[in-house]
């Protein structure tokens, strides 16, 4: 992979329940594109990331949330949004204990 | 500190002879935020706890103190040794007596605070129940483990039009969400769909650290506050996401969703689905949860008699509240509405065998 500067990039932060699948790397540098695309990337990255985040079908996982620039997706076109180069991702899961 | 320091609110200044209330709570009515004014709305309020256990503990402790004057807490649970790491308001004591959380908790407020009325039930929190528990209540604070009760309470103060806070922990991390009905983003608004039972990680399954906890419910019990004096104009809105481990926080703004079928078209579809006939829940790691069948709910067991039945089949302990039974290699917690946790297995077809044998069918 070509190396990315930190301005072509797009940073995804994820939450402590997922490092162990991303070798320990809470924030990760893939190239902009929709956010299904930054998923593929993952995956391409980190096998096995995808099944974490979206169901069989592809689409996120309903107790999954990303947040871009701090905004859900889900408010946005979903998968189909864009990130664009310097954007921040934030994938929070559902929280169950207590 | 000083035991001489003159409160300075205006209450005790002015009756001096009056029970000290004012003394009592000193150090929050002095921040300006609450004040006099603020603290006669603490004394007033009523809230329900949902849940009893890390979160639930340390929001009832956290309340007490502050002077919220009416508890109700709903805990289906009892007292385990592996529960003291966390949840403040339990003792050796009340793990080697195996008692019900609720009924530990309101014990231990009573001596925190004998000015705080606590409602302690020892229940699981279903749809046939929900609405009763929250009736009168302020405010509702999530302390479960579970998303099935949280869909839930999301749908009965919905229905209610009483503001939740959700609150949720697990390994270093948690988040507080105060949700504000038909005004601020709900549960399904975010989540639109319940996870399954076992889908995602658990305390039992991740672990979680003490430290997360006290800062969780402290959040919460400060937006609860807030919520309670009338500063709703101080809320944190939004999900509040903090890791203690990797050393972040973050703030994340949730827009309602005008299509939310909860707080947007109304359909309260956790609150109206019947209860599950089979009765059985998986209760942590190595535990199952029956609940009787529809024909003996609402009944009350007589425990003494139970005791008695089953003496000659393994060794039964009782603390008053609860019969515990050793037998088969299970113990099963039997409690006075005709619940069991069943440890030893998790399997629930063999929980409900278990369950027919000693309890019934």
């Amino acid at each position: 992979m070509a190396i990315l500067s930190v301005e072509q990039a797009v940073s995804v932060k994820l939450p402590t329940a997922l490092l162990e699948h991303a070798a320990n790397q809470q924030a990760i540098f893939v190239p902009s594109g929709t956010i299904r695309e930054v998923i593929d990337a993952l995956e391409e990255r980190f096998p096995g990331m995808r099944f974490h985040l979206c169901l069989e079908v592809g689409e996120l996982r309903p107790f999954v949330n990303i947040f871009l620039n701090g905004v859900n997706i889900r408010y946005l076109q979903g998968l189909d949004t864009p990130a664009p180069a310097g954007a921040s991702l934030l994938i929070v899961p559902s929280v169950a204990g207590g | 500190m000083s035991t001489r320091s003159t409160p300075l609110s205006e209450t005790s200044a002015t009756t001096p002879t009056a029970p000290d209330r004012s003394s009592r709570y000193s150090r929050q009515t002095l921040f300006a935020g609450i004040g006099p004014a603020g603290q006669e709305r603490l004394t007033r309020a009523r809230v329900l706890i949902v849940g009893c256990g890390a979160l639930g503990t340390n929001l009832a402790n956290l309340l007490a103190r502050a002077g919220v004057g009416y508890l109700r807490i709903a805990d289906r649970d009892f007292v385990e040794e592996n529960n003291l790491q966390r949840q403040t308001l339990f003792e050796e004591d009340d793990a080697t007596k195996g008692m019900p959380k609720a009924v530990a908790a309101a014990r231990r407020i009573g001596h925190i605070n004998s000015q705080v009325t606590v409602d302690a039930h020892t229940t699981d929190v279903t749809a046939e129940n929900i609405e009763d528990l929250l009736d009168g209540a302020d405010l509702a604070l999530d302390g479960t483990d579970n998303f099935e009760t949280r869909y839930l309470l999301n749908d009965a103060c919905l229905k209610m039009n009483i503001p939740w806070i959700y609150s949720g922990v697990i390994a270093s991390y948690g988040v507080s969400m105060p949700i504000l009905p038909h005004e601020t983003a709900c549960l399904r608004c975010v989540f639109p769909t319940r996870p399954l039972p076992g889908t995602t990680p658990t305390c039992d399954t991740a672990g979680v650290l003490n430290g997360i906890v006290s800062v969780v419910t402290g959040m919460t019990a400060t937006e609860a506050i807030k919520l309670l004096v009338g500063a709703t104009d101080r809320l944190a809105r939004g999900m509040t996401w903090i890791d203690l481990w990797e050393n972040t926080h973050e703030r994340l703004e949730l827009p309602r969703m005008d299509d939310c079928p909860a707080c947007g078209r109304g359909e309260y579809a956790y609150l109206d689905a019947a209860l599950d006939e089979n009765g059985v829940s998986l209760c942590g790691r190595n535990a199952v949860q029956v609940r009787p069948q529809q024909a003996m709910r609402g009944s009350e067991l007589d425990l003494a008699a139970l005791a008695e039945r089953l003496a000659p089949v393994g060794e039964v302990a009782s603390n008053g509240f609860l019969l515990r039974l050793r037998v088969d290699g299970y113990e099963v917690m039997i409690f006075p509405d005709a619940r069991a946790i069943i440890k030893g297995t998790d399997d629930p077809a063999v929980a409900r065998t278990v369950y027919a044998r000693y309890v019934g069918a």
